[in-house]
């Protein structure tokens, strides 16, 4: 048991504040609802970062380590899905950005785009597609990411990849997904609680008010929760880690971004003010693989199930 | 990062757990009144089973080995509070006397106060009480006004009321803060008064945690000598301090909860109940919020085997472990409140009842959020 870093693990954590502060500055007057950036997706290619996890004596605990950062980022690069999930389910390199849906098909699809990859959670196993202009079109989003929308392919007849299972893609996305909302309520928190220490009112900031101040220290304790329960989860490989650690981020994520909009007040709204960007993607996020209720159900159908002892809690190995 | 047990803290678990079989009275939820360790079987229990884990060396295995400890690190320190509360908390009130009442006597003592106290703590002969809180200082700790009045040879005389005390009708000693000066901080002073001096008057407020979990102390002019100081005159904040961060994480009152806790998922999944969809996401929440309660407190241990000292992140990891208990209690009384009867189920009842102080003894739920507000979001200071 040994909560701190190790010192490879604290290089790559002081590699990824740089690459943060690298790609944090926005242009003034050029507000839009998503952001992107060539200048951060050749960065992270040319950082080999995105192979994290496939390198020896690296892991996903590691690749949580990266999707967390590029999360704080503003601008949207997919890595959770390439970094993560991926090389946990296939040997083969997918061209990038990858995708990934479930069936039923839904709405617009996160990351959905030509030259890219999508990989597709049928139930029993994964499917394949490669994307072209062909076959993706563009859908308008308000949740700084770039959106897709899948025409003229049906999934289920898609090629399978190969040796990939189907619950290892399960455990994977939801470990990104945990680690994806970390990141974002860090900033989102950071972001507010530097606004109430300036913003004045009544004669005072209003991060001296304690109504103000206790909610975001519970923010503060929640996203040291949600942290402490994704690395734990990407360090057991557990897959009910994993559901538990995205649905308590996804049931956090809902608080934050309520008072973390509520204390901006109107500037917050605006699409100047940078807040939206991960605040927003927070909006989706939270419901992402059906939401807290139904990742709860996911891991309590890995623990309730059957004859397994509920009993003790604090035996065995790990923590469970 | 490592988050698995090393094959000692495994063995050390067993080892507890050995011990506990061995040594538990049959039927202990209900011996004890329902994990209630202020009652009499449980007060008397504890006097036999202490001297036991001590001769296992496993009373204070993570104090340093010329203390009189078993040199192991404190992960050893959480997995026998882990093991002690989650049944109960078998070795009554002497928690306190490990986890911080102990500590603070290695770092504040002189030697003579060390010769008397440390190996009567580590032969599990000695029981504190904590006289903190007063009818005008809860949480606002500092504005106590108990008068310990320097009589200019070096002893005083004690005047005031201490509140909520727990333990204390049957506790050996307690540790007392009183006012020695008149500056909020600067003037309190810390002493280790027996309870057996005159002067000293006990009287038992019922409670709904337990028996005898909750007193008022009268002091009526009680001398007590140069010999009680711990640490200087009008230096017992600093004192105070050492002991609440030790308090707040030193135990892990999730133990109690989650055992409680899986046991009504036990009776739940039995009777059915289990398998509807709404009561089975709850349930899992519940467990999130318990596990980063856990991860959170093993964090701070974590910190302390780092030689870091106790930082913000203690009021964190308390707030996480309120939180989780407020999940589980709300759990139990949504779905599971014809569960919470001791003749129904004693462990539950009793984790259930448990729960409901832990946002409130050793600092409110809300001074650990001004804590935190204060040290880790340095947010300014202000009017309202």
């Amino acid at each position: 048991m040994d909560f701190d870093l190790t010192q490879d693990q604290q290089q790559i954590e002081d590699a990824l504040a740089q690459m943060v502060e690298r790609h944090s500055v926005l242009p003034v007057g050029d507000p839009s609802y998503v952001k992107t950036s060539p200048e951060l997706d050749r960065d992270l290619k040319a950082s080999g970062f995105l192979n994290i996890a496939r390198e020896e004596g690296l892991g996903d605990l590691e690749a949580v380590m990266l999707i967390e950062a590029v999360a704080k980022i503003p601008y949207a690069s997919e890595v959770a899905a390439t970094a993560l999930v991926a090389p946990n389910v296939t040997a083969r390199e997918l061209p990038g950005p990858v995708a990934l849906t479930r069936l039923p098909l839904g709405g617009p699809i996160r990351f959905l785009a030509p030259g890219g990859t999508l990989l597709v959670d049928t139930g029993v196993d994964v499917r394949v597609i490669a994307l072209t202009s062909e076959n993706v079109a563009p859908a308008a989003s308000i949740y700084n990411f770039p959106y897709g929308r899948l025409v003229g392919v049906d999934p289920s007849t898609a090629p399978v990849l190969e040796g990939a299972h189907p619950e290892e893609f399960r455990r994977c996305w939801r470990l990104g997904l945990a680690a994806e909302i970390v990141g974002a309520m860090d900033v989102s928190i950071a972001t507010t609680v530097a606004y109430v220490k300036e913003r004045k009112a009544f004669n005072q900031p209003l991060g001296a008010f304690q109504a103000i101040q206790h909610r975001l220290s519970e923010c503060a304790v929640m996203l040291n929760s949600a942290r402490l329960l994704t690395r734990e989860a990407a360090w057991s490989g557990q897959p009910k880690a994993a559901a538990l650690a995205a649905s308590y981020a996804q049931e956090a994520a809902a608080k934050v971004v309520y008072d973390c909009q509520q204390f901006h007040g109107a500037i917050g709204l605006t699409l100047e003010y940078p807040l939206h960007y991960w605040t927003y993607r927070l909006r989706q996020l939270q419901g992402e693989l059906g939401g807290p209720v139904i990742l709860a159900q996911a891991a309590a159908d890995m623990s309730y199930a059957a004859n397994q002892p509920i009993g003790d809690p604090f035996g065995g190995d790990a923590l469970n | 990062m490592e988050f698995a047990w090393t094959p000692e803290h495994r063995a050390f678990r067993q080892r507890l757990r050995d011990v506990l079989a061995a040594n538990l009275p049959d039927n202990w939820p209900v011996v004890s009144n329902g994990y209630d360790n202020g009652s009499d079987a449980s007060v008397a229990f504890s006097r036999k089973f202490c001297p036991i884990l001590a001769e296992e060396g496993l009373l204070i295995p993570h104090w340093p080995k010329e203390n009189g400890g078993g040199g192991l690190d404190a992960f050893h320190h959480w997995i026998l509070g882990e093991e002690m509360w989650g049944v109960g908390e078998p070795r009554a009130y002497q928690y306190m006397s490990i986890n911080w009442v102990g500590p603070a006597i290695i770092k504040f003592g002189t030697p003579e106060q060390q010769a008397e106290h440390l190996p009567r703590i580590c032969g599990g002969t000695i029981s504190y009480c904590q006289g903190f809180s007063e009818p005008g200082a809860g949480s606002d700790l500092a504005a106590l006004r108990t008068r310990a009045e320097p009589t200019g040879d070096g002893r005083y005389i004690v005047n005031g009321q201490k509140i909520w005390t727990s333990a204390a009708s049957f506790a050996d000693a307690c540790i007392l803060l009183a006012r020695t000066g008149a500056e909020r901080h600067a003037g309190i002073s810390m002493f280790i008064v027996p309870m057996d001096l005159p002067g000293i008057t006990v009287r038992v407020i019922p409670g709904m945690q337990g028996e005898r979990a909750m007193h008022e102390v009268f002091f009526d002019d009680v001398e007590v000598g140069p010999e009680c100081l711990l640490g200087t005159e009008n230096g017992g904040w600093k004192v105070a301090t050492e002991v609440l961060a030790n308090e707040r994480i030193g135990v892990p009152r999730y133990a109690l909860t989650w055992r409680g806790f899986n046991k009504a998922l036990e009776h739940l999944r039995l009777d059915g109940r289990l398998e509807n969809a709404a009561i089975r996401a709850r349930a899992a929440r519940c467990e999130a919020a318990l596990k980063a309660a856990r991860l959170a407190a093993l964090g701070v241990i974590n910190a302390r085997i780092h030689h870091r000292p106790a930082d913000v992140s203690v009021n964190v990891a308390r707030y996480a472990a309120v939180w989780a208990d407020r999940q589980v209690v709300e759990f139990l009384g949504d779905f599971a409140g014809d569960l919470l009867f001791y003749d129904v189920d004693a462990v539950v009842t009793a984790a259930y009842k448990r729960a409901t102080s832990i946002g409130i003894g050793a600092g409110a739920a809300e001074v650990q959020l001004n804590l935190v507000s204060r040290n880790l979001l340095q947010m300014p200071r202000g009017n309202a």
